[in-house]
C-alpha cells in the first residue's frame, strides 16, 4: 500500500451519491440461535425490485440495505450456519422494514470472530497463530495487572510478575528477540497500539491504568503472520485488548466487590540469633562487642499480611443503535512489605451508535484512571535482611542504628521517616468512524483518532534526621519528578470484503500516524533548611538542581493486507507494511516487512469425513517484523552538557563541560523473520480442541551494544545493528470436555498450554569469542553474573565452575580460588578468564493448567503452572553466604547456606549459587456459587479464590521465578492471597 | 447535512495523510548536534574542560550518570583510581580487601585479559585520546575560520591545543607504561577504519614530539591557571618518559631525562614545608604540585578518585570524621614491608612522611588479601585542609591527586646523577636534593643521609617512603628490574602470603579481551 493507494481510497469515498432511498431501507439483526450471540459477517441478499443487493452484517450482527420501497426476499448465508430466509418483506418509501434472523450453528464447524490488527476475522479462516482469551477464561482473585489474566493460559506466553502489587511485568511472548531493544510485545487497546508507560513511573506496570474488570478479551498474536501487520513493532508478538461494550438490550447493572489478605510465604533462609553470635565469635571475635542481647526478626518486622479491597460498578447496554458501558473501579493493595500500597480509581466509557442514516458507525472509548502508590523506601528489604538479629530494634525510645555508615540502617526506622510515593494519571482514548461504502457491498472506510496522555509525580523525603542524612551530614532532601508522556494516532483504513467466483477476498489498507512526545522535569533539594515541609513543599536549601529531558518520536506507516479463501478451505493471507521511524537517520528510517501465510482447512475434505477430527487445519506463515523499541536520537552525533558536579576547575572558576556522544549514523531496524507450521484440531465434536504450531525467529541486525576498536569512537561502546539471535519452539494447546453436563450435573473442562522455546545469540560481531558481561548482581561493586556471548542463550550465567570432591559434593569451606574452582584454561591461575558459561535462565518447557468445573450453581476452577529446567542465580545466598560479612563495623547477618558452605570469602562468581529454579505452583483455586433472580438481581454470584496456592521446587531461595533475567536479589516477597467476593447483576 | 458532515472529515483526513505526514524526520530536543555546538564560544573551553574532566570524573552528571565509558561500573571507571590500581595494587605499597569482580587478580599479579579493570584503563586512555582527537579535528584553522571565529579567540584556542596535546601524550604514557604496544591513533587518523597497532618506540617518539612541539604554547611554569598545564607540567611528563626509556623502548635517555628534571627544578616550584598539605584537601594551595587532577565536594563529584582513594584507605578502628568523610571504606592499606622503611609508624614517628599510618585494630602481618584489618593501616590522603578544617563535601573529598610535583623531579636527578653520571647531574647536587626531602619530612637534620647513603637500592626505597600511594611504584619496580621476578618478593606476590616469582610477561598488563575482538590488527601482548 502506498500514500498513492490511500488517495485513491479517499477518492472513492470523495464520490457523491443520488439522494434517491436515503430513508427506506430494511434492517435486522442475525444472531447465533445458541445463546443468541450477534453473527458477524453474514452475507445478506436482498432480492426482489430493480436489482439484488447485498450487506455483511457488523460486529454485532446488524445489517442495513438501503432500497427502494418495494417488496423483497432477503437471504442470510454464514459459513458454520445454515441458511435462512424471509420473504415478502414491504418495505414502504422513507420507511425501516425490521427483519432478524436467528441461525442455528452447524455442530462441528468452529465459529466466532477474533480481533486481528486493523480488523475482525473468523476463526476458522485465521492463517496465522493467534490465541484470544475472553473474560470467562481469565484468571480470578486479586488481578491487578491485565497481564496477569492470562497466566498460563496461552502456550508460548510467559507472564513474569514482579510480586509487587502494581508493580512491573514483563512479558515474553516465544522468548526474547532483542538484547538492548524492548522484548515486551506491543499492546493494543480497542485497536490504538499504546506507546506509552516506560519511564513513566519507575517499577510500576504501564498497564496499571487499565481495570481488569472492563475487559472483555485478550488476543496474543504469535507468528508474522498476525503481527507483521503492526511491522516494526511486531517483533515480541502483540497482546490485543478488547474492553468491554455494552451486548444485552436491557441495561445490566453490575457490581462486584471483593476483599483479600495476603501473606508471605516465604523468606530467606537466615542465621538465627543464636547462630549469628557463634559465627560473629568464630568469625569476626573482635566484633563480639558490638552485639546486642536481643532475638529479632527483621524480616517480620517489616512483613505484614495485607489486606486488599476493590469495587466495581457498570452500567451496559443496547438501545435503539448505540450500545454503551460506563464503569467505574477502585482498588486499594497493600503489598506484603510494610510501606508499599498501590490504589487505583478508574472510569472508562464506550459508546457506540449507527450515525447518519446508517453509513456510519460510530464508537468512543475513554478511559481515565488514578494510581496512587506508596513506596516502600529502598533498602528496607535488605536492611531487613541483613541486619544483626541481637539487636533489639529499639534502644530506650530511639531507633537502633549502627555508627558505621557502611551497616545496615534500621529498617523501621526507615519506614517511619522517609516517604517516597507517586501518583499517576492517565487517560486514553479513542474516536472511531467506521462508513459503510453505499452501493459497495463489503466495503468501508474507518478512520481513528485516539490519545493517550500520561502524567505522574513520584515524590520521596527524606528528613535531616533520617540516619542516612545523619551518616553524610548532608541534611533533608526532596526529590521529585513529573514525566508527561503525549502520544497521538491517527489511523485511516479501507476494508473491502467480498465473494468472487467461489472465493472470498477480504482486503485491508490504511495509514497510520503516531507522535509521541514526553518532557521529564526532575529536581531535588538538598540540605533543607527545615524538615516540617516534608514532601509537600520545598524550602531553602543548600543545593537544588533542576532538569529537563525533553524527547519527541514519530512512527508513520502504511499498510495492506489480502485474505483470500478459495471454497472455504484454501486460505491465502498476505500483507506488506512500510514503517517510516524518526528513530533512524535518513536512509535508514523506512523499513518493509511481508509477511505471507496458507492454510488448509483439511478436516472440510470429503476424504475426511470419515474420520473423528471435527475440525483440522494445517497452518503455515513465514514473514518479518521490527523492533525499534529502544532510545531516541541514537543516529545523531550529539554532545551532551555536563551537570554541575561534573565540571572542572580552570584557576577559581569552575567550567562546566560538553562531550561528544559515540553513535553509529547507521543505525536501522532491528529485523525478525519468523516462520511457523502450525496445525488447529477439534476431535469428536469439538469434545477435544488444540492447536499445534512449531516456530522459528531469527533475529537480524540486533540492535546492539557492543565495543569498538579503542580510538576509533569516543566511546568503548557504540549502539550498532550488529549480531543475530534464534528462538525455536514448539508449542501445544489442547482443551478437553470431559463432561459436558448431559448425562449428569457435572461440567468439567480442563486444558493444558505446553511451550518448548530455545534461545540462542548467533552471533555477536562474527567472531566466535565475543564476550560482553551482563546481569548486575549485589556484592561488589559493578559485579556481573550473566555474559552474551555467541552460540549460548542470552543472558547465560557465567561463573567459574566450582570443584566437586570425591563423593560428588562441592568443596565447601574457607579455601583459596585456587580449590575451590576449576583452572578452566589451564593457566595455574584462577581469574576472570577461568569463568565459562553455565546454564540459563530461560525455561526450557513451560506447561500451564486451567481447570473448570461446575455442578448446578457451583463453579469451580484451578490454574497451575510448571516451569522446567529454568535456572536462577541466588543472589541473597551468594551476597550473604560468606564469614567475612561479619567483620568490618557492623556485622551484617549471614545467609544460612554459609553453615554448611563455610566460605569466609564471598564466592559470588561460584556455580554453586546457579540453582535449578524448576517449580509446580498452583496458581489459583476458585470457587464461586451463583444465585439467579434473587433479591431483585438477576444474578448473584459469591466467590473465593486463592492465589500462589502452592508452591514446589528444588529452589533454595524465596521465590523459583525470579524475575525476567534470573537473578534473584531480595526480591518482593511473594505471597498468597486469598479473595472472597460478590457481584451481581441487576 | 450528512454529506458536508462526511466530506469534511474526509478532507481533514485527506489533507492530514498528504501534508507533511509522511516525514517521520524529528529533530532533538534536549540534546545539541555537532552543527550548533560550536556557535557558541565557550564551547570551545567546555569542551577544553571535558578533557581535564576526562581524568576527574566519570561521566556527564557528576558523581554517577551518563557515564563515559561503559562495560564496568561507573565508579570504578575513573581514570586516576584505575591507574592507582594498577599501579599500587600489584606492588608491596598496597592490597585491596574488596570481593569486587576482579579485583583481586590485581594484587597477586594473576590477572587475564577479561579483567574489568584493565580493560576499562584501557578504555580510559583511549577515550582521552579520541576525545583529543576531535577536539583537534574541531579546532583546526579550517574549521574554526569557517565557523568565523574571532582572532582572539583563535590565540586562546592555540593554547587550548596544546592543552589537549599535553593531555593526550599523557594518556598515551599511560597507554604505553601499562600496555606496551598499542595503537596510536591521532587526528589525522582515518576516522573509522580499525587502528593498527603501533610499536612501543613509536608511541614513545610520539609522546616526545608532542611534548616538545606544544612548548611555545604553553605558559611558563607557575604562570597558568590551577588545574591546567603549563610548560612546567610538560617537562616533567617528559622527564618521567626519558627516565622510563629503557623499559619502553630499550635504550635509556637519562641525559634527556636530566634536561627536563632541571627544567622543572627551575620551573619556580618548592617543597611545600607542610608535608601533609600535598595530600589534604587545600592541596591546591602547595607550592609543590606540579600538576594536580583537581576534585572538588560540590562541582568535581566521582565515585572514583579520591572519594576512592580517601574512603577505601579508612577503615576499623579509625574515625572517619577525623578525614572528613561520612564513613571508611574498609578497602586499601599497605603491607609491613613498606611500613617498615620509617623509622617509626604513627603520630609520634619522627619522619612526618609515615605519621599517618596507623597499627590500631590491624594484624601488620597481612594474612588475609580480603581482611582490610590484616596489612598497616594508610589513610595518607585526607579530606580535612592542612589547617584541620572539614571539606566542603563528606562524601566527595576536595582533596585534588597530585599526579606530579617536585620531590618527584628531585628523586628522579639524584637516580639519574647515580645511573648517569655523564649525563650531567652531580651526586653532591643530587643529595642536596634528597637531604631537602628529609629535613622536611624529620624537621631537622636529624633524617640526613651521607653521601655514601646515596646508591640506587636507597633510591628506591626513599621513592617508596616519599612518593607512597602516588600512583609510582609498579614504574619504578619495573625500571628497578624487581616487579616481576624472583630477585624481590613481598607478601602475596604471585598469590601466596610469603610471596612468589612471578613471570616477566606480568610487567605489562594484557590487551583487553574485547579489544582484540573488535580491533583485528592487534597482537596479545606475550605470555597473555
Amino acid at each position: 500500500m502506498t500514500r498513492y493507494g490511500v488517495f485513491a481510497l479517499l477518492a472513492t469515498l470523495c464520490v457523491s451519491e443520488p439522494a434517491l432511498a436515503q430513508n427506506t431501507k430494511i434492517t435486522g439483526t442475525v444472531r447465533n440461535a445458541d445463546g443468541g450471540a450477534p453473527v458477524f459477517g453474514a452475507t445478506i441478499e436482498v432480492t426482489g425490485g430493480a436489482a439484488t443487493r447485498g450487506a455483511l452484517t457488523r460486529e454485532d450482527g446488524r445489517y442495513t440495505i438501503a432500497v427502494e420501497p418495494g417488496t423483497y426476499t432477503v437471504r442470510v448465508r454464514r459459513i458454520g450456519f445454515s441458511t435462512d430466509s424471509a420473504a415478502g418483506v414491504v418495505v414502504r418509501a422513507g420507511a425501516t422494514a425490521t427483519t432478524n434472523f436467528t441461525l442455528r450453528a452447524s455442530a462441528t464447524q468452529i465459529v466466532g470472530v477474533t480481533v486481528t490488527g486493523y480488523g475482525t476475522q473468523e476463526v476458522r479462516d485465521i492463517t496465522g497463530s493467534v490465541k484470544a482469551v475472553t473474560a470467562r477464561e481469565f484468571n480470578p482473585g486479586r488481578v491487578v495487572s491485565a497481564e496477569q489474566l492470562i497466566q498460563a493460559k496461552v502456550p508460548g506466553v510467559q507472564v513474569i510478575e514482579s510480586n509487587e502489587p502494581g508493580g512491573g511485568i514483563s512479558l515474553r511472548i516465544r522468548g526474547g528477540t532483542s538484547i538492548n531493544a524492548s522484548n515486551e510485545p506491543l499492546i493494543v487497546v480497542d485497536g490504538v497500539p499504546l506507546n506509552v508507560g516506560g519511564g513513566l513511573s519507575s517499577g510500576r506496570n504501564p498497564l496499571n491504568f487499565l481495570n481488569p474488570n472492563d475487559i472483555k478479551e485478550i488476543t496474543v498474536l504469535k507468528d508474522a503472520q498476525a503481527t507483521a501487520i503492526y511491522g516494526s513493532r511486531g517483533a515480541n508478538g502483540v497482546l490485543m485488548i478488547t474492553t468491554k461494550s455494552g451486548s444485552a438490550a436491557e441495561p445490566v447493572l453490575t457490581y462486584s466487590t471483593n476483599f483479600s489478605t495476603s501473606s508471605v510465604i516465604r523468606t530467606p533462609d537466615l542465621l538465627s540469633p543464636n547462630q549469628f553470635r557463634t559465627a560473629v565469635t568464630t568469625f569476626a571475635n573482635s566484633n563480639v562487642s558490638k552485639l546486642g542481647t536481643a532475638q529479632t526478626n527483621w524480616l517480620d518486622r517489616v512483613l505484614r499480611s495485607a489486606g486488599g479491597i476493590e469495587n466495581n460498578i457498570s452500567l451496559a447496554g443496547i438501545r435503539d443503535d448505540a450500545r454503551y458501558r460506563l464503569s467505574l473501579g477502585r482498588l486499594r493493595q497493600d503489598g506484603v512489605l510494610a510501606g508499599t500500597t498501590a490504589e487505583r480509581t478508574t472510569i472508562a466509557m464506550t459508546y457506540s451508535d449507527l450515525m447518519l442514516n446508517d453509513q456510519i458507525e460510530f464508537r468512543a472509548n475513554l478511559k481515565g484512571s488514578r494510581s496512587d502508590d506508596q513506596y516502600t523506601p529502598g533498602g528496607v528489604l535488605g536492611n531487613a535482611i541483613a541486619m544483626d538479629p541481637t539487636q533489639a530494634p529499639l534502644t530506650g525510645s530511639s531507633y537502633f542504628q549502627w555508627t558505621d555508615p557502611l551497616g545496615p540502617n534500621n529498617p523501621l526506622a526507615d519506614l517511619a521517616v522517609l516517604q517516597d510515593r507517586g501518583q499517576t494519571y492517565r487517560t486514553v482514548g479513542n474516536i472511531e468512524a467506521k462508513y459503510f461504502i453505499p452501493r459497495v457491498t463489503g466495503l468501508s472506510a474507518t478512520v481513528r483518532t485516539g490519545f493517550d496522555l500520561a502524567t505522574s509525580q513520584r515524590t520521596s523525603f527524606s528528613p535531616s534526621y533520617a540516619q542516612q542524612d545523619k551518616e553524610t551530614s548532608r541534611g533533608g532532601r526532596v526529590d521529585r519528578s513529573n514525566p508527561r508522556q503525549f502520544n497521538t494516532v491517527f489511523e485511516l483504513f479501507g476494508n473491502y470484503n467480498r465473494k468472487v467466483m467461489g472465493a472470498t477476498v477480504d482486503l485491508t489498507g490504511g495509514y497510520t500516524y503516531e507522535d509521541q512526545t514526553g518532557d521529564y522535569p526532575y529536581y531535588y533539594s538538598q540540605g533543607l533548611s527545615t524538615d516540617l515541609l516534608g514532601i509537600n513543599g520545598v524550602p531553602s536549601a543548600q543545593i537544588t538542581q533542576n532538569s529537563l529531558y525533553v524527547e519527541e518520536s514519530k512512527l508513520i506507516s502504511f499498510f495492506g493486507r489480502a485474505n483470500v479463501s478459495y471454497a472455504d478451505k484454501y486460505l491465502l493471507t498476505a500483507s506488506l507494511r512500510r514503517d517510516g521511524s524518526s528513530r533512524f537517520g535518513p536512509g535508514n528510517q523506512w523499513g518493509l516487512f511481508p509477511s505471507v501465510a496458507a492454510a488448509w482447512r483439511l478436516g472440510d475434505e470429503a476424504f475426511m469425513q470419515d474420520l473423528p477430527f471435527s475440525d483440522l487445519k494445517l497452518r503455515f506463515s513465514w514473514g518479518v517484523n521490527g523492533n525499534q523499541a529502544f532510545g531516541n536520537y541514537l543516529y545523531i552525533p550529539t554532545y551532551t552538557f555536563g551537570g554541575p558536579q561534573a565540571q572542572y576547575q580552570f584557576g577559581s572558576q569552575y567550567i562546566a563541560t560538553i562531550r561528544p556522544s559515540a553513535v553509529d549514523p547507521n543505525i536501522k531496524w532491528e529485523q525478525t523473520t519468523s516462520t511457523n507450521f502450525g496445525l488447529d484440531y477439534g476431535l469428536f465434536n469439538d469434545r477435544i480442541t488444540g492447536t499445534v504450531d512449531v516456530y522459528t525467529k531469527t533475529t537480524d541486525d540486533l540492535i546492539f551494544t557492543v565495543p569498538v576498536a579503542a580510538g576509533t569512537a569516543v566511546s568503548n561502546f557504540v549502539t550498532t545493528n550488529i549480531g543475530s539471535m534464534k528462538n525455536t519452539g514448539l508449542e501445544l494447546g489442547l482443551t478437553a470436555v470431559i463432561l459436558d453436563g448431559r448425562t449428569s450435573p457435572w461440567k468439567y473442562d480442563a486444558s493444558f498450554a505446553f511451550s518448548t522455546n530455545t534461545n540462542e545469540l548467533t552471533a555477536i560481531s562474527g567472531s566466535g569469542t565475543d564476550q560482553i558481561l551482563t546481569g548486575g548482581i549485589a556484592g561488589g561493586v559493578g559485579s556481573t553474573i550473566q555474559v552474551l556471548q555467541p552460540g549460548s542463550p542470552v543472558n547465560s550465567f557465567f561463573v567459574y565452575r566450582h570443584k566437586k570432591d570425591a563423593n560428588g559434593q562441592y568443596v565447601t569451606g574457607d579455601k583459596t580460588d585456587a580449590q575451590l574452582y576449576e583452572d578452566l584454561n589451564g593457566d595455574g591461575v584462577i581469574n576472570q578468564n577461568d569463568r565459562e558459561v553455565y546454564k540459563n535462565p530461560a525455561p526450557k518447557f513451560i506447561v500451564g493448567h486451567t481447570s473448570t468445573a461446575s455442578y448446578k450453581n457451583w463453579d469451580f476452577s484451578l490454574t497451575a503452572r510448571a516451569y522446567l529446567g529454568n535456572y536462577v542465580y541466588n543472589n541473597v545466598a551468594s551476597n550473604l553466604g560468606h564469614y567475612s560479612g561479619l567483620r568490618g563495623g557492623a556485622p551484617t547477618n549471614r545467609h544460612a547456606s554459609v553453615i554448611t558452605n563455610g566460605f569466609v570469602n564471598p564466592q559470588y562468581f561460584s556455580s554453586i549459587y546457579v540453582e535449578d529454579a524448576s517449580f509446580l505452583r498452583i496458581d489459583n483455586i476458585s470457587a464461586g456459587y451463583t444465585l439467579r433472580d434473587v433479591f431483585g438481581a438477576r444474578s448473584a454470584r459469591a466467590f473465593v479464590t486463592i492465589q500462589n496456592a502452592f508452591t514446589t521446587s528444588k529452589y533454595s531461595g524465596v521465590d523459583p521465578l525470579a524475575g525476567v533475567n534470573g537473578i534473584d536479589n531480595n526480591l518482593f516477597p511473594l505471597s498468597r492471597t486469598i479473595t472472597a467476593g460478590l457481584s451481581i447483576g441487576y | 447535512m450528512t454529506r458536508i458532515l462526511r466530506n469534511s472529515l474526509l478532507a481533514a483526513a485527506a489533507l492530514f495523510v498528504g501534508a507533511a505526514c509522511t516525514d517521520p524526520t524529528v529533530a532533538p530536543k534536549s540534546t545539541i548536534n555537532s552543527e550548533t555546538v560550536f556557535s557558541e564560544p565557550t564551547a570551545y573551553k567546555a569542551y577544553l574542560a571535558k578533557l581535564y574532566a576526562g581524568l576527574a570524573v566519570t561521566g556527564q552528571q557528576g558523581a554517577a550518570g551518563n557515564a563515559d565509558i561503559g562495560g564496568i561500573d561507573e565508579g570504578f571507571s575513573q581514570y586516576f583510581r584505575l591507574l592507582w590500581q594498577m599501579q599500587e595494587l600489584p606492588t608491596d605499597e598496597a592490597a585491596v580487601s574488596w570481593g569486587d569482580q576482579g579485583i583481586q587478580e590485581l594484587n597477586t599479579q594473576i590477572w587475564g585479559s577479561s579483567n574489568s579493570f584493565l580493560g576499562a584503563m584501557y578504555y580510559r586512555v583511549f577515550f582521552q585520546v579520541a576525545m583529543v582527537n576531535q577536539f583537534m579535528r574541531e579546532t583546526s584553522d579550517a574549521k574554526l575560520n569557517a565557523r568565523g571565529v574571532s582572532t582572539a579567540l583563535k590565540d586562546e584556542i592555540a593554547g587550548y591545543r596544546a592543552e589537549a596535546r599535553f593531555l593526550r601524550a599523557l594518556s598515551y604514557w599511560h597507554g604505553l607504561d601499562l600496555f606496551g604496544a598499542i595503537p596510536l591513533v591521532t587526528e589525522n587518523s582515518a576516522v573509522e577504519t580499525m587502528p593498527a597497532q603501533a610499536t612501543k618506540q613509536e608511541i614513545f617518539d610520539f609522546i616526545v614530539s608532542e611534548l616538545t612541539a606544544i612548548q611555545a604554547d604553553l605558559p611558563a611554569a607557575r604562570t597558568g591557571e590551577y588545574g591546567r598545564v603549563d610548560r612546567g607540567a610538560a617537562a616533567m611528563l617528559l622527564a618521567k618518559v626519558y627516565m622510563n626509556a629503557e623499559t619502553y623502548i630499550g635504550s635509556e635517555k637519562y641525559s634527556e631525562a636530566l634536561t627536563e628534571v632541571n627544567k622543572v627544578i627551575a620551573g619556580g616550584y618548592t617543597l611545600d614545608p607542610n608535608f601533609r598539605r600535598i595530600f589534604s584537601a587545600d592541596n591546591h594551595t602547595s607550592p609543590e604540585i606540579i600538576f594536580a587532577v583537581a576534585q572538588d565536594g560540590q562541582k568535581i563529584q566521582t565515585w572514583g578518585g579520591m572519594t576512592f582513594l580517601i574512603h577505601a584507605s579508612v577503615g576499623g578502628n579509625m574515625n572517619a570524621g577525623d578525614f572528613s568523610i561520612d564513613g571508611g571504606w574498609w578497602g586499601v592499606r599497605t603491607k609491613l614491608v613498606i611500613a617498615n622503611l620509617y623509622p617509626a609508624l604513627g603520630p609520634a614517628s619522627p619522619d612526618a612522611r609515615s605519621r599517618f599510618f596507623t597499627t590500631d585494630g590491624f594484624n601488620t602481618t597481612m594474612t588475609d588479601l580480603t581482611n582490610f584489618t590484616t596489612g598497616v593501616g594508610s589513610p595518607k590522603y585526607t579530606n580535612k585542609t592542612s589547617t584541620g578544617a572539614n571539606g566542603s563535601h563528606p562524601t566527595h573529598p576536595d582533596t585534588d591527586y597530585p599526579m606530579f610535583r617536585l620531590a618527584d623531579a628531585y628523586l628522579m636527578y639524584a637516580e639519574i646523577a647515580l645511573r648517569k653520571p655523564t649525563a650531567g647531574a652531580t651526586t653532591g647536587q643530587a643529595l642536596t636534593y634528597v637531604n631537602a626531602l628529609r629535613q622536611r619530612a624529620y624537621g631537622n637534620t636529624s633524617g640526613n643521609i651521607a653521601a655514601g647513603a646515596l646508591t640506587l637500592s636507597f633510591i628506591l626505597d626513599e621513592r617508596a617512603r616519599e612518593l607512597f600511594w602516588e600512583g609510582h611504584r609498579r614504574t619504578d619496580l619495573i625500571r628497578f628490574g624487581l616487579f616481576t621476578g624472583a630477585t624481590k618478593v613481598w607478601p602475596w606476590k604471585g598469590g601466596t602470603q610469603a610471596g612468589r616469582t612471578t613471570d616477566a610477561y606480568r610487567a605489562l598488563y594484557p590487551l583487553p579481551a574485547s579489544e582484540l575482538i573488535a580491533n583485528k590488527n592487534l597482537t596479545q601482548n606475550t605470555g597473555y
